[in-house]
Parts: C-alpha cells; sequence; structure tokens
C-alpha cells in the first residue's frame, strides 16, 4: 500500500506530466477565487452591469452589420433620451451603460448633432434592404463597409478617449463579449470561478470530512454503529443524487426555512448571517454534502474493516493503545490518501452539480454562475450567438478536465494495483 | 497438568519460582448464527520466569485463540469465556479486568508479535516514531531518554546502522528487518511475558534461525517469559523448555521438550512428529500423514476428540471423553491408552 506520506508516491506524481499541469491550471482557478474574494477586483456590481450593446462578440471581432447597425442605433437612441431629461446635463454625466466608458465632456446642443450626424449615417445603411447581404456583394460591399466604419467613428466621437489604464479593463470587459443584457460575459464566468471553486472546496471538504467520520466509525466499531450508518448511506444512496440535491434545494428556498428558523432563534440567524439564509450559499453547501456524503463513507469504511485486521492495527492494540489513538493515529493516515482523491471527485462532482441546479434556479440565488450563464443563454443560442454559453462550459471544462486528470494520476499514484 | 515440581525436564523454571502467568481451565465461545462454538476448551497452563513455553497444534486448533484471549484481543461482543476461566498475572485475573486496566497490561507487562511481518508495521510512519510511539505511551521517559533507548533496542536486535534505520519507513526494510523491529517494539516496555504468534512462519529459513537466536538471547538476558505459538515442530526444539500440544481446541499433552520429542504419550503428538520430514531416514514412499480433518467447531464429538483419526482407537475412545491426567510430575496428557514408555506401552 502507497500511503500519502509517502515521497516515492509524490515523485511518481511529479512525474507524470499531465497532471502536474492539471494541478497548475487547479491552482490558477484558485487563486483568481481567492483574489475575486479577498480583493474584490471584480464586484457583483461589475458582473451585473451593462457594458455596452448586448451579444457584442468576443476578442474586439465586429458584430455582423445588422448588428452593428442596431448598437448604433441603441447607443444614439440612448443618449438622445437622454438629452431630452429634463435635466440633461446631469443625466449624461450619470450615463453608465458602456461599463468604464464615460461620455465625452460636451454640452447638450452637440451631442444633439453629433447624434444627427449618427442618423445621417444609419438612414443611409437603413435604405439597403439587407445589410448583411450589400456588406458581402462584391459591388456595394466597399462602400457599405467604409458606411459601417463612419457609423462606429460618429459613435466613438460621443465617447471619451480610452485612457490607458482604464483601456485594460475595458479589453477585460469586452474580452469575451457581451450578453443578453450587455453585460460583460468574461467578468461574469471570471466572477463564477469564485463561487464554483468556493462549492466545490466547502462541499468537498464537507462531505469527505463527515464520509470519513462515519466510515471509520463503521468500519472499526462495526456491529450497531455500522448497521446505523450503512443503513443510511443506503437510503441516501437508493434516492437518485439529483432528485435528492433538488429536494433539499427546493426545502431551503423560497425563505420559508429562514423565516421559522429566525422565528426561533430571534433573527439570530439573519445578524450572524448579514441576510437571508437562501440568498447565501449555505443551502447549496448543506445539500451537496448531504448528498455526497456516501461516497466517500463506503470507501472509507471498506478500507477500515480491511485495515482494522491487519496486524499493524493489532499490534497497536497489544501496545495498549487507547481506541480514538488507534482510529486517529493508526487507521486515520492509512486511509488519507483515500480522502484525497474523494475530495477531487467531490470538488468536479459539485461544480458539476451546481451548474444543474443554477440551470433549474434552485442553486445559485445571488451573482453570476456557469450554471445561471447557461441557462441565460438559451434564447442567444437560438439566435446562433454563443458566447456566453461557450465561455461558461469552457470555463467549466478546463476546471473539470483539470480535475479529472489531477484525479487519474492521484490514483494510480495510491493505488497499489497500478504499479 | 504441568506443575512447578523440581524437574529434569525443567531446566529454566526455578523449584519454587511462582508462574509469571497462568491460564486456568480457558475456556473461549463465540456467538455465531450456528451458535455458540467452543475455540478453547479448558486450557490450563503455566508460564515461568525466563522460560520458553511452546503451544503447538495444527492450524485451526484454537492455539492462536488462546493467545488472543490472553490479551483480550478477541472482538468482546460475540466471545465469551467460561465461568471457572482465569488468566491469572500479577495477582490479577486479565479476563475480569476493566478495558482501561488492560490497556496499561497490554505492551507494557505482556506483549504480543504476530505473525505477519509484512503488515505488522504502521506503513506511513517511520520506525523510530512507531518505537517512540510505545515508549511515551507507558513510560515518563523524556523526548532525549526515548531517542538513546529507541537506539538502543535497535541495537538489541542487531539492525545494523540504527541511526539511519530509525528514520526510514517499514517498505525500504526487509522481512527479517521488521521482524526484528517488531520485536524491539515488544520489548520496547520490557515486558514479563512476550507472546509470540507463529513470529518466524512468514519469513525464511536462515532469516527464522536468526530470528529464533535473537529470541533465545532476549530471554537469557531479560529473563522475559516467552509464550511460542507454532506448528512447527523444529521451532519447538530448539527453542521451548516446555511444550502444549493443543488438538481441537483443548491441550492433549503438556511435557518437558525432551519428553516429548522421544517419549510423546498422546498418538496425536506421535502422529505429529512422524509427519516430520527426516534426513538421512528411510526414504520407503510417503511421508507419514494424519489420515482424516479437524472436526469443525459445530460437530465436537462429545468422546476424544482425535478418536476419529486415532490408529490405536478402541471401543471406549468412541464413548468416554478423556481427561487430561497427569502421567508424572511435570507430564500430563489426555488419553485412556496413553503411549509413553513408562506406561509399557509403546508403538
Amino acid at each position: 500500500m502507497t500511503e500519502i506520506g509517502s515521497s516515492r508516491a509524490w515523485r511518481k506524481f511529479l512525474r507524470h506530466r499531465p497532471a502536474v499541469i492539471a494541478s497548475v491550471v487547479i491552482a490558477v482557478y484558485v487563486a483568481v477565487a481567492l483574489s475575486v474574494l479577498l480583493t474584490g477586483w471584480i464586484t457583483l456590481e461589475d458582473t451585473s452591469a451593462r457594458v455596452g450593446p448586448a451579444n457584442l462578440p468576443g476578442f474586439g471581432l465586429l458584430p455582423d452589420p445588422e448588428q452593428r447597425m442596431d448598437n448604433a442605433e441603441w447607443l444614439a437612441e440612448r443618449i438622445e433620451s437622454l438629452c431630452d431629461r429634463a435635466d440633461p446635463e446631469e443625466a449624461l454625466a450619470g450615463f453608465r451603460d458602456l461599463g468604464s466608458r464615460r461620455l465625452a465632456d460636451l454640452n447638450v446642443d452637440e451631442f444633439r448633432r453629433r447624434i444627427d450626424a449618427i442618423w445621417d449615417t444609419w438612414d443611409r445603411l437603413a435604405e439597403l434592404d439587407d445589410v448583411n447581404e450589400a456588406a458581402r456583394s462584391p459591388e456595394t460591399g466597399p462602400e457599405v463597409r467604409e458606411g459601417l466604419a463612419e457609423l462606429d467613428r460618429r459613435c466613438e466621437a460621443l465617447l471619451q478617449p480610452v485612457s490607458e489604464t482604464g483601456s485594460v479593463w475595458r479589453t477585460l470587459e469586452l474580452l469575451l463579449g457581451t450578453d443578453r443584457q450587455g453585460r460583460s460575459i468574461f467578468l461574469r464566468a471570471v466572477y463564477s470561478i469564485r463561487v464554483a471553486v468556493m462549492i466545490g472546496l466547502v462541499t468537498g471538504l464537507l462531505a469527505v470530512a463527515i464520509g470519513t467520520l462515519a466510515g471509520l466509525a463503521a468500519g472499526y466499531f462495526g456491529g450497531i454503529t455500522d448497521g446505523i450508518i450503512t443503513w443510511l448511506y443506503s437510503t441516501f444512496a437508493s434516492i437518485p443524487g439529483i432528485v435528492l440535491l433538488i429536494v433539499l434545494a427546493f426545502m431551503f428556498s423560497g425563505g420559508e426555512l429562514d423565516a421559522s428558523l429566525n422565528r426561533v432563534t430571534g433573527g439570530l440567524l439573519r445578524t450572524v448571517l448579514g441576510g437571508r439564509l437562501d440568498e447565501t450559499l449555505i443551502p447549496v453547501y448543506i445539500s451537496f454534502a448531504i448528498t455526497f456524503w456516501i461516497g466517500p463513507c463506503r470507501v472509507i469504511r471498506g478500507e477500515t474493516m480491511k485495515i482494522r485486521e491487519l496486524e499493524y492495527v493489532q499490534a497497536a492494540v497489544v501496545m495498549g493503545f487507547g481506541r480514538m489513538r488507534l482510529l486517529l493515529r493508526h487507521v486515520l493516515p492509512n486511509v488519507s490518501h483515500l480522502m484525497l482523491i474523494n475530495f477531487s471527485l467531490l470538488f468536479i462532482a459539485a461544480v458539476k452539480s451546481e451548474v444543474i441546479l443554477s440551470y433549474l434556479g434552485l442553486g445559485v440565488q445571488n451573482g453570476p454562475s456557469w450554471g445561471l450563464m447557461i441557462s441565460q443563454s438559451g434564447q442567444e443560442v437560438m439566435k446562433g450567438f454563443f458566447w456566453q454559453i461557450g465561455s461558461a462550459t469552457g470555463f467549466m471544462f478546463v476546471l473539470v478536465l483539470a480535475f479529472n486528470i489531477l484525479t487519474d494520476a492521484l490514483q494510480d499514484v495510491f493505488d497499489p494495483k497500478h504499479v | 497438568m504441568s506443575s512447578a515440581s523440581p524437574s529434569s525436564e525443567l531446566p529454566t523454571a526455578a523449584p519454587t519460582a511462582r508462574p509469571v502467568l497462568s491460564v486456568r481451565n480457558l475456556t473461549t465461545q463465540f456467538r455465531t448464527d450456528r451458535g455458540l462454538l467452543t475455540a478453547v476448551d479448558s486450557v490450563s497452563f503455566d508460564v515461568f520466569e525466563g522460560e520458553v513455553l511452546g503451544i503447538v497444534g495444527e492450524s485451526g486448533c484454537g492455539k492462536s485463540v488462546t493467545a488472543r484471549s490472553i490479551m483480550r484481543l478477541l472482538p468482546e461482543h460475540i466471545t465469551r469465556y467460561g465461568p471457572d476461566s482465569r488468566v491469572e498475572f500479577s495477582g490479577c485475573n486479565l479476563l475480569e479486568l476493566k478495558e482501561r486496566r488492560m490497556r496499561r497490561i497490554r505492551g507494557d507487562r505482556i506483549a504480543m508479535i504476530f505473525q505477519e511481518p509484512m503488515t505488522a508495521l504502521n506503513p506511513v510512519y517511520t520506525i523510530g516514531a512507531q518505537l517512540d510511539e510505545a515508549l511515551r505511551y507507558h513510560t515518563s521517559l523524556s523526548r532525549r531518554e526515548r531517542r538513546r533507548r529507541v537506539l538502543e533496542l535497535l541495537e538489541r536486535v542487531e539492525i545494523p546502522s540504527p541511526e539511519r534505520r530509525r528514520r526510514e519507513y517499514p517498505h525500504q526494510l526487509s522481512g527479517g528487518m521488521r521482524q526484528r523491529i517488531v520485536i524491539a517494539m515488544a520489548l520496547a516496555c520490557e515486558p514479563d511475558v512476550l507472546i509470540a504468534d507463529e513470529p518466524t512462519t512468514a519469513l525464511d529459513v536462515t532469516i527464522q534461525a536468526q530470528i529464533l537466536r535473537l529470541m533465545d538471547e532476549l530471554r537469557k538476558t531479560s529473563q522475559t517469559a516467552i509464550v511460542l505459538i507454532t506448528h512447527d515442530l523444529g521451532v519447538v526444539a530448539q527453542m521451548c523448555d516446555r511444550v502444549v500440544v493443543m488438538y481441537a481446541g483443548q491441550v492433549v499433552e503438556s511435557a518437558g521438550v525432551d519428553d516429548l520429542f522421544h517419549d510423546a504419550a498422546h498418538p496425536y503428538t506421535r502422529a505429529l512428529l512422524e509427519s516430520i520430514p527426516r534426513s538421512g531416514a528411510r526414504r520407503t514412499g510417503r511421508l507419514a500423514t494424519i489420515p482424516g480433518m479437524v472436526p469443525g467447531l459445530d460437530e465436537m464429538p462429545a468422546a476424544c476428540r482425535f478418536a476419529e483419526r486415532c490408529s490405536g482407537r478402541e471401543d471406549r475412545c468412541t464413548r468416554i471423553a478423556p481427561r487430561l491426567t497427569d502421567i508424572t510430575d511435570a507430564r500430563s496428557v489426555r488419553c485412556h491408552f496413553p503411549m509413553h514408555q513408562a506406561a509399557g506401552e509403546t508403538h
């Protein structure tokens, strides 16, 4: 048996190149999650703020001509309506629809003049039956493309030039385009890392902790303890995981539980959480932990039963050591590799399940998550816009793939049968 | 039944010595689905200071259960000891001791080593850490003293370069080396009794000889009593002062080692001795075996348990259970027709 403390096993792990790369990828994800959590360089507001026109493609690609016209129309109308307000100066200063970009420092008349210029170009282009077709055809193509470029320039003239520091942030905002509501897909996807990593870590740790304790107790003490724990996990295991998750998530949703808990504790819960229970991630953690502890419990119970009969444990009994010492110092270290492998398995399971739950509207309630992004991208996909669903699944795919490779490598390293 | 009377067959048992460990009528039963099964049936023996007592018998005869009963290692909830069973050690009956007090005896006063050296050490700790844990648990030595003691123990069991080995993990050691460590662990607190459950079965012959020699030396230097459980009569001849032969949960014969090898009284012991391959003996065909099988725990005959397989069986053997009777001061046998020379019946 190869154990977790064995340097030979770790050397073997380091020779496994994909696993090392996977570890680096995971480290990057965790670092991003931590940096978001600690420094708040992306805030919840950043992820829900409008940063530009809807459904902008990523990497600075231009939308199709039709869409570019729509975007120009949206901007012109938006600013025109601001100019029509009772206090236009103030309304224009408060313009936040283009993320970090601000309107140029002009008076209202100048704005109206420049907007009229936009409409001039726009009307000219609008006379065409099909702008997309016209931009492609060899005869009208150059002229239409020139018109579109002029339209963009004239829109740009409404704004302050991008400053040096602001331009990096602006690039990030538009790196992966915008969703249906003009929100930054990149910021949302990155912010979701925080949610995913937190859910993965917390539920992984909780489930492994519960599973290990239960598994150790069942495997070591046997008898009634084993009976109860086995019955418990067989019962849980007989309910399909996703159904159990949904039931538990439903239990927490809607604030019923929150209200009754606060009634009993006299508002203590609200004070501690600083908000409603169903708006935090706690319901997700709890339902995941309840669903996922079964896996590690089963494996660790079996391993404990095996180890209990091994002679070094018997030898420890013969040395006169007490039960707790035996369990914690002699059995636990020998199942620690299983804890590690199970943690890594559960991390992936939690990330994936979060996506499913959020897709169904039962998971994350506040702020973005990959599941919410995928669920929101349904209509965009039908219109042929894949940036949001692609980004969310891409971010998730890389994390899950990295964890799968890592788990595989861990199993290879620690499982004696593969040596 | 063996006794403490002076006898030439008991060279190391001083005439007036009191036994360190005394097992009386030990009956161990297990509650199972097939009912209450008796694995050990009123076994009695004494172990004296500095003496090696062998317990011999084939697999399943109850020798390991006897050892585990003494250490109280059997799962409490399915194990039952007979009402008049006693394991006397330093003035108390171990079978009735509270678990907390039993723990202080285990490892400190009575130590035990097992058959399989490959799994007898915890793979996640270094040799030094494992030896140290035993010392820390049972003694109040300081860290420095414990370290010195660990090195001392390693030297005592003849581990080369102990300072380096101390920091190694079990998988870095060979089988023989591991068994030495196991012995060192057992000796860490200088126990009064060492129970060795087939300590050399898993080792190859040269290593086996080394380990036996080591145990013999340790016995001589520290006067530790050793209960050596084995099925290898060669080991018995080499190591033991006295021997208890077990069959189907009962003691069938107990004698000094010379008596046993030259003049066995019980037909089972004789059959065992005959089945040892001997160099230089006439090679006339097959090695002698004992026909038949050991009866299962749930189908023990009420009469002589060996009768079924005995070559000298008579009518009485299948009707009346023989009792363990003393034939001389230091010997006892459970047979209606003992075969030793003093009784005039040679085979």
